[in-house]
């Protein structure tokens, strides 16, 4: 195939004029921003020199909504209009919620906590759309003033484990923010290419090479992703991840920890409940320096508790987290085809890395220190920010440019009869990508077709994520079977998706963008890939009853419809007998045995084969008669 | 659609995966959608489109099996035509026996017994795919189709020890 030679339409057309890009690290605890300033990456400080913005609005009183440090400042006092790790409501229903629900005061638009949910502050009710807009319009502030100049782009990091509703959700809240989102980043990949370009600049001119698996445990997401570099491309190998666990989680184990030991008789208020996971945050990170913490709480009105915490006792209470975390890394180093002494380096990302029981673990599993010579708080958005004055067209020094290969985390796939997923693109598949899988009729005549599109490993589509619903009409009708519907899934680099959906014989079309429904059951996204696995055998018995179900439908439909139409081509005996078995096919697939059903339908389409052939010689002997020649041919 | 010659390679089973993997970044550098995040909507999509066909492509040639498939729907062969699938009677007693070996061994949660049945499957699967060389390359397509889905089954094997492992972890 020739290849078009394409200059770099990136590029800026006078080499001295530099497009003002940046990286953005939407984190669930801090958000930071960083760019490229004289060849080097570095994060933006605030007016005060912090670089770290904690990722906290509050909806203050009169009017002001207040961002970061200051907001902090009253998650104890106003806690119900102060929204704190925002991330994890992103792309949520009320629905996926677990111990966060008692929060906040959350409603849902749709007001059957299904939609997308809202937060009731005094400000009114705001989407954690508007929330993160919030913080990204603080950062984008604080970049333009600081780099002098309006910001042409931005490139903006997520979990690698996102799925598609929260994708959506973090570019919208970008747009609110009026920024020109260069592209989603995954976090490990960002934290990739960050210790990747600094480690070739170390070495040389020698190109970095090698496998690495990055090791990202955020404040409420954890993630972990295998990628390969050479000779500049960084190819994503495999990710696997949990939106659903993180630094939160240690500083919730102690928090419960202490709560049990002083033997509250009451339950917390939001006030008190925040007053407890700083403290119990606070001794986390002692902890990871010190072999002793206290956690220390003032409630008010002069009373106050305290509980000391030795790191032995903070290991016995959180191990099982970091366990979760290792079972994660296995799972990833299989998916990618490899073996731990396979890996040439593990890199740490997030805060929450620095706690010394998490850094052994991986030792022990693979054999070397992890590599933690960047700041793990830093490093992701520093990657972004290489990575956005790249795509913004802005060449580094020597002229190279690097590639990013990444892959989508959780299988796509549709909702066919009886409840099962039919798996169109694969998780860890390279992105962007396309897939078409052609899909039929039920019914006769059946003229209008709904596509339900989900997200997750699990065989039944009530265990995976909606994430939209969409028809498709104007199927001409036809016999059942049929209809050939095209369905096209395309994945872009962002990693959103996109589905069509065509009739091949007719080409009636239907378009949509996957604005996501959020409508979950059980839905929790962390859960879902470890349950794919651990109910496997659940799901192959739900699997074949639903199959067992579907095909005795169809024959009862089918056989019905045939005793109706042909009734004379049966004597008053035979029709009774065959008539007799469609009713108890019928009544068996309403149960829940699909062996039984299984066999009803094999006997039954052992007693009509007889009658099926009596049907097609009668087809055959009047199929030609009375149509034209040309049809014939 | 030929996906070797995507990337310029001979429709070889033997295929140099190093050269296969060198070919595709070249292509992917130059097609990329990050290399035209400042270009036109229609240039935008275009890349998207082009990416995404050889995303396809390598996909496919990179693993044996759709490798294999891929072969013989050059030569008009369907070998996942679900109107034809027969396979010969001792293959599926050999598969319905290596399927009761990993429940069993899932069963008693014998993590080394599922590593090595892995390693025996994958050695199949190699062995596999040199016999569809042969047969490939002598024209022997029915032949050849048989073995490309004694791969096929083989390597959903793999991928059920695969889901066991991981669920024993």
């Amino acid at each position: 195939m020739a290849l078009l030679q394409i200059s770099e339409p990136g590029e800026s057309p006078e080499p001295h004029t530099r497009r003002l890009a940046v990286g953005i690290d939407l984190g669930t605890t801090n958000s930071l921003v960083a760019s490229i300033r004289n060849a080097v990456a570095e994060c933006l400080p605030d007016g005060e020199g912090r670089a770290m913005l904690p990722s906290v609005v509050q909806y203050a009183e009169g009017g002001a909504i207040v961002v970061g440090q200051d907001a902090m400042a009253h998650r104890g006092d106003d806690a119900l209009n102060t929204i704190t790790s925002v991330k994890r409501f992103m792309g949520r229903a009320v629905a996926d919620l677990r111990d966060e629900s008692a929060r906040y005061n959350f409603t849902t638009p749709s007001g059957d906590g299904k939609g997308a949910l809202k937060i009731v502050t005094r400000h009114g009710a705001v989407s954690p759309i508007e929330v993160s807009a919030e913080i990204l319009r603080t950062l984008k502030e604080r970049a333009e003033q600081s780099l002098g100049g309006p910001l042409y782009g931005v490139v903006i990091t997520v979990p690698a484990y996102f799925d598609d509703a929260q994708r959506q959700a973090t570019k919208d809240a970008a747009k609110l923010a009026d920024l020109n989102v260069l592209r989603l980043l995954n976090e490990p990949t960002a934290a990739a290419v960050a210790y990747g370009l600094e480690k070739s600049e170390g070495s040389g001119n020698q190109p970095v090479a090698g496998t690495y698996l990055i090791y990202d445990l955020g404040g409420g997401t954890f993630d972990v992703s295998i990628l390969r570099l050479t000779r500049g491309v960084f190819e994503v190998l495999a990710t696997t991840g949990d939106t659903h666990l993180g630094g939160d989680d240690f500083d919730a184990a102690l928090a419960k920890h202490a709560f049990d030991t002083w033997a509250l008789t009451r339950a917390l208020s939001p006030a008190g409940q925040a007053t407890l996971s700083a403290a119990a945050r606070a001794a986390k990170e002692a902890l990871t320096d010190s072999d002793a913490a206290t956690i220390k709480v003032n409630w008010g009105c002069g009373f106050d508790s305290s509980i000391d915490v030795s790191r032995e006792k903070f290991v016995e209470l959180t191990q099982t987290l970091v366990d979760k975390t290792m079972s994660a890394v296995k799972r990833t180093l299989r998916d990618a085809k490899l073996k731990a002494n396979e890996i040439d380096g593990v890199v740490l990302v997030g805060g929450a890395t620095r706690m010394p029981h998490v850094r052994s673990a991986l030792e022990a599993h693979f054999g070397k220190p992890p590599l933690a010579t960047m700041n793990p708080d830093e490093v992701v958005a520093l990657g972004a920010a290489i990575q956005a004055d790249q795509l913004a067209g802005n060449k580094s020094g020597d002229g190279e440019t690097h590639l990013l290969l990444d892959v989508i985390p959780l299988s796509l796939g549709l909702e066919t009869m009886g409840g099962l997923v039919e798996k169109i693109i694969s998780r860890n598949s390279t992105i962007p990508i396309a897939k078409a899988q052609e899909f039929t009729t039920f019914k006769d005549g059946q003229t209008a077709m709904s596509l339900h599109v989900v997200q997750g490993e699990r065989e039944l589509v009530a265990d995976c994520r909606s994430l939209a619903r969409f028809e498709l009409r104007g199927i001409p009708p036809m016999v059942a079977g049929a209809a050939r519907i095209r369905v096209t899934f395309q994945v872009d680099a962002d990693g959103l998706l996109s589905v069509s959906a065509e009739e091949t014989t007719t080409h009636a079309r239907a378009e949509v963008v996957v604005k996501p429904s959020y409508g979950l059951g059980d839905g929790e996204i962390a859960t879902m890939l470890q349950s794919a696995f651990t109910h496997a055998n659940a799901d192959m018995q739900g699997r074949a009853l639903a199959e067992a179900r579907v095909d005795a439908t169809a024959l009862v439909d089918a056989l019905t419809n045939a005793l109706n139409v042909d009734r004379a081509l049966l004597t008053e005996i035979e029709h009774a007998a065959l008539a007799s078995q469609v009713q108890h096919l019928r009544q068996l697939s309403e149960g829940a045995d699909h062996r039984a059903i299984v066999r009803a339908s094999e006997a039954l389409n052992v007693a009509s084969t007889d009658f099926a052939g009596r049907r097609m010689d009668r087809a055959v002997s009047t199929a030609f008669k009375g149509q034209s020649i040309e049809k014939i041919i | 659609m030929n996906h070797f010659a995507t990337f310029d390679l001979p429709p070889t089973f033997a295929l140099d995966v190093q050269l296969l993997s060198s070919r595709y970044r070249d292509l992917q550098a130059t097609s990329h959608p990050d290399r035209f995040v400042s270009a036109t909507d229609a240039e935008k999509r275009s890349a998207m489109e082009q990416t995404t066909a050889i995303n396809d492509a390598y996909g496919t040639l990179k693993d044996p099996v759709l490798r294999a498939i891929h072969m013989l729907a050059l030569s008009g062969v369907d070998a996942l035509d679900a109107n034809d699938t027969s396979m010969p009677h001792d293959f599926l007693i050999e598969q319905m026996q290596w399927r009761e070996s990993i429940a069993d061994a899932k069963l008693k949660e014998d993590v080394d017994r599922l590593a090595d049945m892995s390693e025996e499957l994958a050695g199949m699967l190699q062995s596999l795919g040199t016999t569809f060389s042969y047969a490939y390359q002598g024209e022997h397509m029915s032949v050849a189709t048989t073995l490309a889905r004694k791969m096929r089954f083989t390597q959903k094997l793999i991928e059920e020890i695969d889901l066991a492992l991981v669920s024993l972890d």
